[in-house]
């Protein structure tokens, strides 16, 4: 089995349109106005798709089962208060809080309304027929009831591809996600017929996760021993997103940023993004002495870059071990800006070669401090497709990895 | 930029994201975020009121193959497609006036050349020259973000900046 860019291309303009009919179809039966939110293919191991929902509080979801151009299942999923809400407006009763007969028929109609729009839009791109099962309510605090009796769910180390989207409301918050579960023959076949080039083996995108896993623990390490502050890593995704999509995820609030762009196989670019008030704690955490300046001065600034410089190396390090290979990285970028401003230069850049990136996207935590950094490491798609294909995958598990943090004494 | 169910009636405020572009008028405002290397262009016609924001990402359409389907992505054909919207709604070609905010270099990598903001802005002024559109204003260039926001009926451009300590805001 195997897939290319123009294939995720396709899956991605599949999402898309899929998301816009469904948001439509919302609106034309709550009343509601919709917009379609960040759409993103998200590359995940099953034992992570599972902590998202034990991690989460009571969902509820629709389910159905299909046949046809895609084989296996699509499942709708709404944080529990959100689903509520929606049956709110459409039953016009006030601030039930349990699932009755009618609240249950009333999402499920819901559900299946939104499965439905997802399914006739990949139909549309697809340019063929796909049929849905009648649906099914599904309610619970784990992934279990959701997922528990679907042969095509992936096995904990088994990686999936899947498809995420977003509908944003005005005035209402209605987020949910979307999974699709294919059949392996019916994915295979699917890839085989959608596929331009010569592509790279699925088997090899697990190359892919154990790069943001590496890279991912590299960071949270380095971030734990040059400030002093316990991290860990809290989200660690693989994302195919159209480029434009990258800044419109990014907060709208100020942010302070180191940017990098690294050269090697692959060459591409490297953020590291913090909220303003976790780069004050951060900074003043590294500095060795209470610090007399206002905002961004000169000492901060120097301790936010050299944190970020570290960090960088830790990273890309991590991925040159897994590679087998050397990526080099440019000196820091220190930013303090609108966030998506910090972001739009590198996508740019990229947007004059291709349409779609590879985002690997991880989030480093602090218990009980401000501390969040995100990190979007955006290698150029055809230096990584080539490096995956060099990839040797038995060699990933030996793969050491090298944090240095001589550099501690500079700062 | 697509919105589902938006109802005519009170002003309304409407996100141009990255690549995205949107015509409106009178005092419905357009608003575009976070513009770093990406350039606001935002046309505009007093006498009808009608006005339009594009939130570009790429000097040249021309030459790419997607740009019938995302015109908004690239400066050149954003331009024209405003204009031609602009006129099916009612504004009068002679009459159309430009401003443009962003295009900033904040990065100075190597891959980056001469600067991707300074791209996007030479090819949307070659571009409005050529239709005969005149620029009346501008705040470009530098390497700060901007966030714009755009009124049809007075042409109003409100580019707001996180350069100086306090946030500024200048009224193009």
């Amino acid at each position: 089995m195997k897939l290319d860019v123009s294939v995720l291309g396709t899956f991605y303009r599949m999402a898309r349109e899929g998301a816009g009919l469904a948001a439509g179809r919302l609106t034309h039966m709550t009343g509601v106005e919709t917009r379609v939110g960040v759409t993103k293919l998200n590359f995940m191991r099953g034992r992570e798709i599972r902590r998202e929902f034990a991690d989460s509080t009571q969902n509820v979801g629709v389910r159905v089962k299909l046949t046809g151009a895609i084989e296996g299942y699509s499942v709708v999923v709404f944080d529990r208060e959100n689903a509520l809400r929606i049956v709110d407006t459409l039953l016009d009763e006030a601030d039930s809080d349990e699932f009755d007969g009618m609240a249950r028929s009333a999402t499920t109609e819901v559900g299946h309304i939104m499965n439905s729009g997802f399914i006739d839009g990949w139909a549309d791109v697809l340019e063929a027929v796909i049929d849905v099962s009648t649906p099914e309510f599904v309610e619970g605090a784990s992934a279990e009831p959701f997922f528990g009796d679907i042969d095509e769910t992936p096995a904990e180390d088994d990686l999936a591809l899947l498809f995420q989207s977003q509908i944003e409301t005005v005035g209402t918050e209605i987020g949910f996600s979307h999974y699709l579960f294919p059949k392996r023959e019916s994915m295979a076949r699917l890839l085989e017929r959608l596929r331009t080039s010569e592509g790279i083996d699925y088997d090899k995108l697990d190359g892919f996760d154990r790069m943001a896993e590496r890279g991912a623990e590299e960071v949270a390490e380095t971030a734990t021993t040059l400030t002093g502050i316990d991290t860990s890593v809290e989200i660690r995704r693989l994302n195919f997103v159209s480029l434009e999509a990258i800044p419109e995820q990014i907060a709208e609030e100020m942010l302070v940023g180191v940017a990098f762009e690294f050269d090697g196989l692959p060459s591409g670019y490297l953020l590291f993004l913090f909220d303003e008030e976790s780069a004050y704690e951060i900074a003043d955490a590294m500095l060795p002495t209470a610090v007399d300046e206002d905002g961004f001065g000169e000492m901060r600034t120097s301790a936010i870059t050299e944190l970020g410089n570290i960090m960088a190396s830790g990273f890309l390090d991590g991925w040159a071990n897994v590679l087998d290979t050397t990526i080099d990285h440019s000196p820091p970028e220190f930013i303090h800006d609108i966030g998506a401003a910090a972001v739009d230069p590198v996508i740019i850049q990229l947007g004059e070669s291709q349409d779609f990136a590879f985002v690997f996207d991880t989030v480093v935590m602090a218990d009980g401090k401000e501390f969040d950094c995100e990190v979007y490491a955006i290698p150029d798609e055809d230096d990584l497709e080539r490096a995956l294909n060099d990839l040797d995958v038995d060699r990933i598990e030996d793969a050491p990895t090298t944090a240095e943090f001589q550099e501690l004494d500079n700062v | 930029m697509k919105t589902y169910g938006s109802e005519p009636g009170a002003p309304q405020s409407v996100q141009v994201g990255i690549s995205e572009l949107a015509v409106s008028d009178g005092n419905d405002t357009l608003r575009s975020y976070g513009l770093g290397s990406c350039l606001a262009i935002a046309l505009y016609d007093l006498e009808s009121e009608i006005g339009g924001l594009a939130h570009t990402m790429l000097p040249d359409g021309d030459s790419a193959d997607n740009s019938d389907v995302k015109p908004g992505k690239y400066a050149d054909t954003a331009i024209r497609a405003l204009l031609r919207r602009m006129v099916e709604r009612g504004a009068s070609y002679t009459t159309v006036e430009a401003k443009l905010a962003g295009g900033s270099d904040m990065f100075e990598f190597e891959s980056f050349g001469d600067g991707v903001g300074e791209r996007n802005v030479a090819a949307a002024r070659a571009e409005l020259e050529k239709l005969g559109v005149p620029i009346v204003a501008e705040d470009v260039g530098g390497d700060y973000g901007r966030t714009v926001e755009f009124t049809p009926e007075s042409g109003t451009l409100l580019v707001k900046t996180a350069s100086s300590e306090e946030n500024e805001v200048t009224e193009l």
